[in-house]
């Protein structure tokens, strides 16, 4: 979808949760913008509300107030059925468990999106993408290998997969590597970032880890439910943390 | 209580819809038990009402074999008996009431129409408080004069046929109509419960002028002082010499009315075996899958010191639970299904005694004990299972299916068999010491029987369930591929558990296509065997036997459409011992009309030595009870010491249906010149081709002309089918009841599948299932579950109608066993029916899940 201007806007999101006889407020007005083709990361410690945004920029939940607007479209606002056609045709999630139908193999899982439709994914331009993300994530020959027969990393591919597989508008990913140890993460990130550089796609990443966060192009740092600071960092090969690193500690985070 | 004992309770409290299911599978279960052990004690209590109704105080029947009755000469013999304290005449006979249209109402008309026991009594020695026989009096004096022509009416007959106290009844006697003066309403039935209410006491010196000069149908005898039964009947036998008679005690009545309910009390028996049988998969399915639920938090009781012991204590806690408050609920519940069964019981009419349901406390304790031990049995696996956790399983992702499915099934044979031998060996302890008299082998064999068809299917479900259910997903996936897809797999993903809940379907509607079989083959069998053996399209039956020279015979061929008219004459006789029933037919109309199926001997010389006398033939039935072979001489003795021979000819099939089974067969000339039969009881009469519409009405004018009453062969057949409805009709019921806990196992079971799936249910949903979509996958789930427990269900279900049409002792169910197809096509619809009911709630759940919880929860 070619849109002028920015692919996915936050207008002052406010989420307030009843815990009991108290209520949280999970975010306090958040705005945000995000262009087509960015990798952006939302970077912030366990409860900063991070994980809230995310679910609210991709449809998952309303929030209390404000609104998300994806491709030119209120999205915030939208009955069930709406929000359900949104998920499927334009929005790719990844979590941070491994989110995978244990029953189907990786090339079943990711043509879930086409199953879900009515579509049948083993025939047609369906095949053809499932065949075509397969490589990306770096799969290939591994299309019947169910999830108890795929390492963590591996399954965590296929999850990143399904969610590039319709081509949405923005991939959603919540901590993808919180459950991975170092290397096997960083694959995963790898994964993500060349979607990004090499298909443009726009991704939004959750993470509370500043290696994982600096192959992003700009990091919003949420806490308390605001966004606390930007931190620009440009389209960059090396994916070096230390300039996010040193940033972060200016700010005393 | 120890700290894990309360975690028990608070675990089953935090389930509430799960506790509840298992608690009313069990309740259900024991519920059908104990009701069926209070109907059948109800019915044993009923018998012993029943003999104490119809011998009233007398020790002694002695009955008539003959149709004109015991003459005089043998009342006084009886009365000089030594140790015959009272005799008391009586006699019974059928006949019809006649309707004065200007002094009835139209709405008393159908009241009319069937026939009525008359009882004639002595009012003398009987008929009063004090007498042999006790009639209660709702209204009027009794019978005062003891001669003149009053009657009495139970008061609610009185009612239906709107007649009052001071009023007429007129009854059609031998030479027409006689009008009674109607002095007193009976409080309830009569005095012979077994006529029903339909009931006229007359004086006997009345009866004369009704039904003409003749003997009574028995004498009731009460013994005086320290004489015996068996010390009175030897003397009888010395001294009665004028006709044949036949000698019955309390003991014999009681003896008969339990044979002719035993097929009924096992009938309830196994559906009430059958039932706990399903009770015992939803509670093993229920623990199992709480177990697999709760791996990962024993793991971490264990992880922080919990021994084996107390983790098999923990879940033992919980079946205890379970089992008592399902025991005890099912008490109450099945206290209230006894009266509703009693009543429809009662209503059948004259076939089963029962008053209202006995609450018998060996069956109280042993209901309740079979429930806990149902539960205690289902627990044991998971408990044992629970036991082998090891703490490392609290760090580890949650598993599906912790042991194979042999074990679980190896397991659930041991259950099955464990408590269905244990039920069946204490069935006649629970019924109390009246169900002492039923024969256990006979109520043992087809539960038995039934268990094995169960369980073998139930351990052919997994092996097949693959297979299965792909092709019960085939008309889900031409609808709704995406969500049948999804279901199928969710389905493979523990396929014991799916087994299981399939398995409790399967049991359910297999018993209810087993009783439409039975009672299909019931009703198959009573049309072929009237067909069989009556020579006619229509009956027409007379309250006197028509003697051959009366004409009457003619005069009914004489009617245009009429082929032939075959006398036939139903008494009885004696032989070695006991009562037989026996039919004087034509020999030469069975051969033209080609009635009867000969199964030894050769028909049409058989049919003729029937006509020349000395013959005799004899169903099948009798011939396997006696031993008897073609050539066999029988004795018949006929009283004086004198005995009639006569030589079997042939045997059928089916004989002539008698009072009380089948009909020996002898011609006419051997019945009224060497048994004292003095005519005729009924026509058979057959219409020429094509003439049955048009000769009917003339006929029936004509037969009631003659003091006829005639019946249809359809009509016969239509009465008797009607009984078999009402009796399988019941059966249903109760059987429905194992399909509605195979239905609660399927909410269980759905409802587990849903909360095991709730992050995969979230994926599917992010991912962008919709709400529906997730509804219609968990309602498509059940389906396939729901076609695939129908289809075995029916195979099942055939197979044991065959099975137990099979089996000896059915004596109404027996026959060419038929494949139901209507059962089978309402069985199936109501299996997936209810499958796919029982997964509303679990739909609904699995629909309402947020999609942001379900991917956090981990």
């Amino acid at each position: 979808m070619s849109i002028a201007g920015p692919i996915l806007e936050a207008r002052d999101l406010t989420k307030r949760y009843a815990l009991g006889q108290t209520t949280v407020d999970a975010l306090r007005g958040v705005s945000l913008t995000v262009q087509p083709g960015e990798f952006v990361a939302l970077m912030g410690a366990s409860g900063s509300g991070k994980s809230t945004l995310l679910h609210l920029l991709g449809g998952l939940d309303r929030p209390t107030s404000g609104e998300v607007i994806l491709g030119g479209e209120t999205i915030s606002d939208l009955d069930d059925d709406a929000a359900t056609r949104l998920r499927r045709d334009r929005t790719g999630f990844v979590f941070q468990f491994f989110n995978l139908i244990p029953l189907l193999d990786a090339s079943e899982n990711i043509g879930l999106p086409f199953t879900i439709a009515g579509q049948d994914p083993r025939r047609g331009e369906a095949a053809d993408r499932i065949r075509d993300v397969l490589g990306l994530v770096d799969l290939a020959g591994k299309e019947r290998h169910r999830p108890d027969q795929l390492s963590a990393g591996e399954q965590q591919r296929v999850a990143i997969a399904r969610a590039l597989v319709n081509r949405p508008d923005i991939v959603l990913a919540d901590e993808p590597t919180g459950n991975l140890d170092f290397t096997t993460g960083g694959e995963i990130l790898e994964a993500l970032w060349r979607s990004c550089a090499q298909r443009g796609q726009t991704i939004v990443l959750v993470t509370h880890d500043a290696k994982a966060a600096a192959y992003a192009d700009r990091v919003e740092v949420v806490q308390d439910g605001v966004i606390r600071d930007e931190i620009v960092l440009g389209r960059r090969s090396d994916h070096a943390a230390s300039p996010l690193i040193a940033r972060l500690a200016q700010l005393g985070l | 209580m120890t700290g894990l004992d309360r975690l028990a309770w608070r675990s089953l409290w935090a389930r509430p819809l799960r506790t509840t299911l298992s608690v009313i599978g069990i309740a259900l279960g024991v519920a059908v038990l104990f009701a069926a052990l209070a109907t059948n004690a109800g019915i044993e209590a009923g018998i012993g009402r029943t003999v104490d109704d119809v011998m009233g105080r007398s020790d002694l029947r002695v009955g008539a074999f003959e149709e004109h009755g015991l003459s005089q000469a043998s009342l006084v013999a009886i009365r000089a008996t030594p140790g015959v304290a009272v005799a008391a005449p009586l006699l019974e006979q059928r006949t019809y009431l006649q309707r004065d249209p200007l002094a009835t109402s139209a709405a008393s008309a159908d009241a009319y129409l069937a026939p009525v026991a008359v009882i004639a009594l002595d009012p003398a020695i009987d008929g009063a408080v004090g007498g042999i026989h006790e009639v209660r009096l709702a209204a009027g004096l009794g019978l005062p004069s003891g001669r003149d022509a009053e009657a009495l009416v139970p008061a609610a007959f009185a009612h239906d046929l709107g007649l009052e106290l001071g009023g007429s009844v007129t009854l059609l006697g031998v030479n027409g109509p006689v009008s009674f003066k109607v002095v007193g309403l009976l409080a309830g039935k009569g005095p012979d419960p077994t006529t029903g209410e339909r009931t006229i006491i007359v004086p006997l010196a009345a009866s004369a002028a009704l039904f003409g000069p003749r003997g009574v149908s028995w004498v009731d005898v009460t013994l005086a002082g320290s004489y015996t039964v068996d010390g009175v009947a030897a003397a009888l036998d010395q001294r009665l010499t004028f006709e044949p008679y036949v000698l019955s005690d309390r003991a014999d009545l009681a003896a008969t009315l339990q044979a002719s309910t035993a097929g009924f009390q096992a009938m309830t028996a196994l559906i009430a075996a059958v039932t706990l049988f399903g009770g015992a998969f939803l509670i093993f399915n229920t623990l199992s899958m709480t177990l697999s639920e709760r791996v990962r938090e024993i793991g971490l009781l264990r992880a922080a010191g919990a021994s084996r012991r107390q983790i098999q204590r923990l879940v033992f806690c919980q079946a205890l639970v379970l089992g008592v408050a399902g025991s005890i609920l099912g008490l109450l519940l099945g206290f209230g299904l006894s009266i509703l069964i009693a009543g429809t019981v009662g209503s059948l009419g004259e076939g089963v005694p029962i008053d209202g349901p006995v609450v018998p406390l060996p069956g109280v304790v042993l209901a309740a004990v079979i429930g806990l031990l149902v539960t205690f049995a289902a627990a044991l696996e998971p408990a044992i299972q629970a036991g082998r956790i090891s703490p490392i399983e609290a760090l580890r992702p949650p598993v599906a299916g912790r042991s194979s499915i042999a074990s679980q099934m190896r397991w659930l044979v041991a259950v099955v068999v464990t408590v269905g031998v244990a039920g069946l060996a204490l069935w006649p302890i629970g019924l109390g010491p009246a169900g002492s008299g039923a024969d256990p082998g006979a109520t043992i064999a087809r539960p038995l029987l039934v268990y094995a068809v169960l369980l073998g299917v139930t351990l052919l479900t997994p092996l097949i369930l693959g297979p299965l259910g792909r092709l019960a997903g085939l008309p889900f996936a031409l609808f709704l591929p995406a969500e049948t897809r999804l279901s199928r797999g969710s389905l493979a993903r523990d396929r014991k558990r799916t087994a299981l809940t399939v398995g409790a379907l399967t049991i359910g509607l297999a018993m209810i296509v087993a009783l439409g079989s039975l009672a299909g083959n019931a009703r198959a069998a009573t049309e072929a065997w009237l067909t069989d053996v009556i020579p006619g399209d229509l009956v027409a039956t007379s309250i006197r036997p028509i003697s051959a020279d009366e004409g009457v015979a003619q005069q009914l061929a004489a009617v245009g459409g009429v082929a032939r008219v075959s006398p036939i004459a139903r008494f009885a006789v004696a032989f070695r011992g006991v009562r037989l029933d026996a039919a004087a037919v034509s020999g030469s109309d069975l051969a033209t009309d080609g009635r009867l199926t000969f199964v030894a001997g050769e028909r049409r010389a058989a049919l003729t030595a029937l006509d020349a006398g000395g013959s005799t033939i004899v169903p099948r039935a009798i011939a396997d009870e006696f031993g008897l072979q073609v050539g066999d001489t029988l004795q018949f003795p006929v009283g004086g010491g004198e005995a009639v021979a006569e030589r079997i000819v042939g045997i059928v099939a089916r004989g002539m249906p008698g009072q009380s089974g089948e009909a020996v067969l002898l011609g006419w000339p051997d019945a009224t010149g060497r048994f004292g039969v003095l005519g005729a009881d009924a026509f058979a009469i057959r219409f020429a081709p094509n003439r049955a519409t048009d000769a009917g009405p003339t006929l029936a004018a004509t037969a009631r002309g003659l003091a006829l009453e005639p019946t249809p062969l359809a009509g016969i057949e239509g009465a008797i089918s009607d009984a078999f409805g009402r009796v399988f009709g019941l059966f249903d019921a109760l059987a429905l009841l194992a399909v509605v806990i195979a239905g609660l196992g399927i909410v269980n079971t759905l409802t587990m599948n849903v909360y095991e799936r709730v992050r995969e249910i979230g994926i599917l949903r992010a991912v962008g299932l919709s709400r529906r979509q997730v509804w219609r996958m968990v309602v498509v789930e059940a389906g396939i579950m729901g076609v695939v427990g129908a289809f075995l269900g029916c195979l099942a279900g055939v197979v044991l109608g065959f099975a137990l049409g099979g089996v000896a002792g059915l004596g109404w169910a027996s026959g060419a066993p038929t494949i139901p197809w209507l059962t089978i096509g309402l069985a199936a619809a109501f299996g997936i029916g209810i499958a796919m009911l029982a997964a509303f709630q679990p739909a609904r759940i699995a629909s309402r899940i947020s999609i942001v919880r379900a991917v956090q929860f981990e």
